[in-house]
């Protein structure tokens, strides 16, 4: 049985179609990434898959029950963890997790034992009679996963986990949902980080106007678009002139400035290395950095996204 | 999986219908704007009618129960729905193995309690200054529980207006509460109401005044069995709009 399988799943709203015809399948334990850019559809998705708003057209079958018709059980198998912390601002933290518990039909000793050690896991045991209204933003995120795991789910739907928090917070909230996966928790993640996508997920869908454009492990993803191979680049005198000439070293396609470095990209990285240390050799400058690089999560989202626009804008009468 | 019998899926749904009534006792009935709307608003509204115009113990006391209970019950869900949409708590409850109904059976619980609670703040002070006497205390509890159950599926039922703003749905509803004041018989009778006694007949308000009046003094316009009537028919109607509705709500996304 899959985890998450979802058959052509659509969501019009009037005449705007949000979500077209979509299908994929989770594995249980997988840890699934659901990448697209603003307004393509992901957060239409996941509230689809979550019982919060109804599908036009086709089925999303959780643990094997349709959200749609058997939506109790379905609830039953996952927890949510949205974009805003939706927690009680009024309660205590344990209050908090003592109504969750409630919610998802849990004893008063399952619930209460589930609480110390979800307090525990996530640092907020001397908060745990404070109400939230004082906690910081990363304090507030931990308490929204902990109580989307109250009830010990199979399924973790997560939106933008990690948005807005600081470093330390995003570490250690990507280091919990690691772990959690490896005890076996199929993780459902909605990012616009593509890194956080690329260390933490199995598997990614990339979604464009509605549509899945690809369906893939990381690794596959970027080999889809091994074209575009680079060469980074910084020497100590990055004048317009110098960027100008290394970006017209022949077989470089295209260049990109990243802080104080230039990025070429070429089928032809070894040749381009050998092109900008005969540059930097006549012009007497000095060569603070060069590595070659592959192509990142990042180029092949851009890369598949551009594509998927350009194909649906070719689409229109 | 082992299927659960239909005993134990609705003892669970009652438990967390409880777990959100004891959430919105903890969260709203202390907020500033239940006390205002729902407690000192109609207090202040019902005595700049009532001083001055030499009304007998057993008017005062029922009407003001009546019109603390309508306002009291009705102002939790108005209140705590659209915030919860704001704070997108509404959510967590709808992503949680709770049926829609139950959910609405626990907000609604979390109205009429409190309602309940701030009714006998009048028949306290009846009793105390007045010497209010109760002619059937079962009665009196029977009917308070009804009303305050209708009058806080009231509350549920304007709270699916599609805002996250309280204010709105205050606004909206007090629209509409305010003149079921005067054509309810709190302020004048609807003996003495002549043809225009027709209209108190479709206002809930109107049964919920009488079936006080009955349970304290032993007499009412209507009779209990009319008032019971009127009131479980209001709770239904109020109810079953109200579940469409929050139901409606959520398909739309």
């Amino acid at each position: 049985m899959k985890a998450i399988s979802v058959d052509n799943l659509t969501r019009d709203y009037g005449t705007f179609r949000a979500v077209d015809h979509i299908s994929f399948d989770v594995e249980p334990g997988e840890f699934f990434g659901f990448l697209g850019p603003n307004g393509a559809g992901k957060t239409t998705t996941i509230r689809m898959l979550t019982g919060l708003s109804e599908p036009t057209e086709g089925t999303a079958l959780i643990m094997g029950y349709d959200i749609a018709r058997d939506t109790y059980h379905a609830k039953e198998h996952f927890g949510v963890v949205p974009e805003v912390s939706n927690i009680y601002e009024d309660l205590s933290a344990w209050n908090n997790l003592m109504f969750a518990g409630e919610l998802y039909g849990l004893s008063y000793t399952k619930r209460t034992a589930r609480a110390r050690e979800i307090l525990d896991i996530f640092d907020l045991a001397e908060f745990r009679d404070k109400k939230v209204h004082g906690f910081s933003k990363g304090m507030r995120r931990k308490l929204t996963l902990g109580m989307a795991l109250i009830h010990e789910p199979d399924i973790l739907f997560l939106d933008e986990p990690t948005s807005g928090l600081d470093v330390e917070s995003s570490l250690l909230l990507k280091e919990i949902l690691s772990r959690m996966n490896r005890e076996g928790t199929t993780i459902f993640l909605t990012t616009h980080t593509l890194e956080e996508a690329n260390t933490l997920c199995n598997r990614i869908a990339i979604i464009v106007k509605g549509r899945i454009a690809a369906v893939d492990a990381p690794e596959n993803l970027k080999k889809t678009i091994q074209t575009t191979q680079s060469v980074e680049v910084s020497l100590d005198s990055m004048t317009p002139r110098v960027t100008e000439d290394l970006a017209a070293i022949k077989t470089v396609t295209s260049s990109r400035h990243e802080g104080n470095k230039l990025r070429l990209f070429t089928p032809y990285p070894g040749d381009v290395a050998t092109a900008v240390f005969a540059y930097a050799g006549e012009h007497h400058l000095k060569i603070l950095s060069i590595n070659t690089v592959g192509p990142s999560l990042e180029d092949a989202f851009l890369s598949i996204v551009q594509k998927q626009r350009n194909h649906r804008t070719g689409e229109m009468p | 999986m082992i299927p659960r019998p239909p005993t134990a899926r609705i003892w669970r749904e009652l438990k967390s219908a409880w777990a959100i009534t004891k959430k919105d006792a903890r969260i709203y009935y202390l907020r500033p704007g239940i006390i205002m709307f729902g407690v000192l608003f109609p207090l202040f509204l019902f005595l700049s009618f009532a001083i001055g115009r030499n009304l007998s113990a057993d008017v005062l006391v029922p009407g003001l129960m009546a019109i603390s209970v309508f306002f009291a019950a009705s102002s939790i869900g108005p209140m705590a729905v659209p915030t919860e949409r704001k704070t997108k708590t509404y959510e967590r409850m709808v992503t949680a193995p709770v049926s829609p109904l139950s959910i609405l059976f626990g907000e609604i619980a979390g109205g009429a309690i409190f309602g309940a609670i701030i009714a006998t703040i009048p028949l306290v002070i009846g009793i105390a200054i007045y010497g209010t006497r109760i002619a059937n205390p079962v009665g009196l509890i029977g009917a308070l529980i009804l009303i305050s159950f209708a009058f806080s599926a009231m509350g549920i039922m304007f709270a699916a207006i599609p805002t996250d703003n309280p204010g709105d749905v205050m606004m909206i509803l007090n629209f509409i509460r305010l003149p079921l004041l005067f054509v309810s018989g709190i302020f004048i009778p609807v003996s003495a109401m002549g043809v225009y006694g027709v209209v108190a007949l479709a206002s809930p308000l109107t049964y919920a005044k009488d079936i006080i009046q009955y349970a304290l003094t032993g007499a009412g316009y209507y009779g209990p069995f009319i008032d019971t009537l009127g009131m479980v028919l209001f709770s239904g109607i109020f109810l079953w709009i109200g579940v469409y509705l929050h139901e409606r709500n959520r398909k739309a996304g």
